[in-house]
């Protein structure tokens, strides 16, 4: 059977748009993460914000979920404007899909955490490439394991406040996001978070302002959060904190050695970790990495006066942990990241300098008797004569 | 050549060759599995590293040669106390001053300016350069070695950089010494001849009469070491025996003592801090 001509007509058009479509919107995920200002398809009699502000801008505008919880209703217009996705001229409709008509159904969730953990699939329409990042997250991982404590989309950004966390051009976080990164991650990790403000990195963060050092995403990333407990995590460890500690642009204005990464692998146990983690990195090794002498979340200055390690009481708690019957001159036998030196380590310097000029001496000489050896046979040879002993 | 120059003198007993074979195999494999853990970024090193199956297989392979090592010392030991006491040999091994001499004249030959080759005795300058450097090498890396396989026990007695300090001069050492081997040793006893009196035990007249005129000579004239009579033999054996037996016991507690002296790490690592991961603010914000 035929079709009428008319409908292929309308098949084509439709084809050309939704390629168009796909095009848009491959390009602005190509440009930047960030989507365009409402490229969902508007429902046909859509509701401006302003309807819907009538009833919800209006303050102790509440509902009861079914577990009998308290759900507040109520939009802060203002903290709305000025948010990313007000500034974007986003509808409620835009996310709120299934509130496009008045009166409302019924919400579909027994209780506010069934809400969200249901409801932050509606941020996939325009944050695909952040929902993808996330489906291969710890806390994705957590979510789908039952443990709806996990953080979905609206628990880091509150989607009628957040504002913008990058910058539009570059892609890259704005320093002003980046002040508030660990306090997002604090309210289900605040345990944490105390030992980080107490930290170098933290402290200079939230007491100074520095935006130089790590925040929680540095080192655990974002969206696809990895779990920092496995084998892999671990041997790694060198390399993530070399990615900063290595970068004189930074460590310079703090007077902190770049060449830590290098003392580090330079050393047995350096060595070994580096070794595990190109040749078998999911493999455990008891080598130490970095954050098991200078501590995780609580990183302190090694010349801290109660927990600095560039203290040898201190250095030495950390020894026992691996090396139980360690005693006083145990932490000398690492070399704290010093190049030997005639002042740091001189023994290990002179035995170096020793080498350096003992093995060419000995080869040296070898080399040059045998040399001798083999230009008097060829001249013997030639003469026709054999060894001549005295 | 003259019948009288296929005549066989033995250089070497059997005690002696297996003596040789144990050092052979054991400082080819300490050499083999030592130096890709010094040069690791090395592609050479990676490939031995991956051959052996990582690091802490090649460390134990490592350890286990050094361990043969250590038993062919103490085995060299008690023949040389054997040797020495029991049988009275002349210590034809100890560096003199011809030694030095002889080195001199033999290089002034090469380079034309003496007319003849210094005549030697049992063992050449060179064998006896080669036995000392050994020896000298075999100090150096069980002293350095010890230290980094005991590093707590060292740190007792020993400020902690002599442990870093241990494994630079194990590092030194050993680049010399495989260096020197495949210098002197290959050149020498390889490709200026090659020399099988470490395997057959022997040679002949003519090649004695070429690179140990001087014991030949004396073995010719009934100079050479001659076994004492079995009343004597007996008697330093009474003696020799248990001296060695408790010499013996001595040494082997020593390599179980460097074997066994610690245990210088867990072999698991605890986790840091048993973190509350999740910890949620209260009240929620």
């Amino acid at each position: 059977m035929r079709r009428p001509k008319l409908t292929h007509t309308f098949t084509f058009l439709a084809g050309i748009a939704l390629v168009a479509l796909v095009m848009a919107g491959s390009k602005s995920e190509a440009a930047h993460a960030a989507p365009n200002a409402n490229p969902v398809n508007a429902p046909a009699a859509q509701m401006d914000n302003s309807d819907c502000l009538v009833c919800h801008s209006s303050p102790m505008f509440v509902t009861y979920m079914p577990s009998s919880e308290k759900l507040s209703l109520t939009i802060d217009e203002d903290k709305f404007n000025k948010s990313v996705h007000g500034e974007n001229k986003l509808a409620c409709t835009d996310c709120h899909t299934d509130f496009t008509s008045f009166p409302h159904e019924d919400l579909k969730a027994n209780s506010l955490r069934e809400f969200s953990t249901t409801y932050y699939m509606t941020c996939k329409q325009c944050h695909a490439e952040q929902y993808n990042k996330v489906l291969d997250s710890v806390h994705q991982r957590a979510l789908a394991g039952g443990n709806t404590n996990a953080a979905v989309c609206s628990d880091c950004h509150n989607p009628h406040e957040q504002t913008r966390i990058t910058d539009k051009a570059t892609g890259e976080i704005l320093n002003t996001a980046r002040m508030h990164i660990p306090e997002t991650c604090a309210r289900c990790h605040s345990t944490i978070y105390e030992a980080y403000k107490t930290s170098v990195h933290g402290n200079a963060l939230t007491q100074e302002g520095n935006t130089d050092v790590p925040t929680c995403i540095d080192c655990h990333g974002v969206h696809n959060i990895q779990n920092p407990t496995t084998v892999t995590f671990r041997n790694s460890t060198p390399f993530l904190c070399a990615k900063c500690h290595t970068d004189a642009t930074i460590m310079d204005k703090y007077g902190i050695s770049t060449n830590v990464l290098n003392s580090y692998v330079a050393d047995f146990h350096g060595t070994t970790v580096k070794l595990f983690e190109e040749e078998f990195p999911g493999q455990p090794t008891n080598k130490p990495v970095c954050t098991d002498c200078h501590g995780v979340h609580n990183i302190s200055k090694v010349d801290n006066a109660e927990t600095g390690i560039a203290l040898r009481e201190n250095l030495l708690i950390k020894c026992q942990r691996c090396h139980p019957d360690a005693t006083s001159n145990f932490p000398e036998a690492w070399m704290s990241h010093y190049e030997p030196s005639p002042e740091h380590f001189p023994i290990v310097y002179y035995v170096n300098l020793f080498y350096k000029f003992f093995i060419p001496a000995v080869l040296g000489g070898m080399i040059f008797f045998v040399l001798t050896d083999i230009y008097r046979r060829i001249v013997n040879r030639i003469k026709g004569k054999g060894v001549k002993h005295s | 050549m003259s019948k009288s120059t296929n005549n066989l003198y033995l250089r070497f007993p059997v005690v002696r060759r297996i003596e040789h074979l144990i050092m052979l195999l054991s400082f080819t494999t300490l050499g083999l599995t030592g130096l890709p853990q010094k040069y690791t970024e090395s592609s050479i090193g990676a490939f031995v590293l991956g051959l052996l199956g990582g690091i802490e297989n090649l460390r134990f392979i490592h350890h286990t040669a050094a361990i043969v090592m250590m038993f062919g010392t103490a085995y060299h030991i008690l023949v040389m106390g054997y040797s020495v006491f029991v049988l009275r040999d002349q210590m034809s091994m100890l560096p003199s001053i011809q030694d030095a001499k002889d080195g001199l004249q033999a290089l002034l030959y090469n380079l034309g300016l003496a007319k003849t080759y210094p005549q030697m005795g049992r063992y050449t300058f060179e064998e006896k350069m080669e036995y000392w450097a050994f020896l000298w090498g075999a100090a150096v890396m069980g002293a350095t070695g010890f230290l980094m396989w005991n590093p707590i026990t060292a740190t007792q007695y020993l400020p902690g950089q002599f442990v870093p300090a241990a494994k630079a001069a194990h590092g030194g050492e050993a680049v010399l010494a495989v260096l020197a081997i495949i210098v002197w040793h290959m050149y020498g006893v390889h490709i200026k001849r090659f020399n099988k009196a470490m395997w057959t035990g022997t040679q002949t007249e003519a090649e004695m009469l070429h690179e140990h005129p001087l014991e030949l000579a004396d073995m010719k004239a009934g100079l050479a070491d001659k076994r004492p009579d079995a009343a004597t033999l007996r008697k330093r054996k009474m003696i020799y025996y248990p001296v060695a037996a408790i010499v013996t016991l001595g040494m082997l507690a020593g390599i179980f003592g460097f074997i066994n002296g610690e245990k210088t790490a867990l072999t698991t690592i605890a986790p840091l801090t048993e973190t509350q991961i999740y910890s949620p603010q209260t009240p929620q914000p």
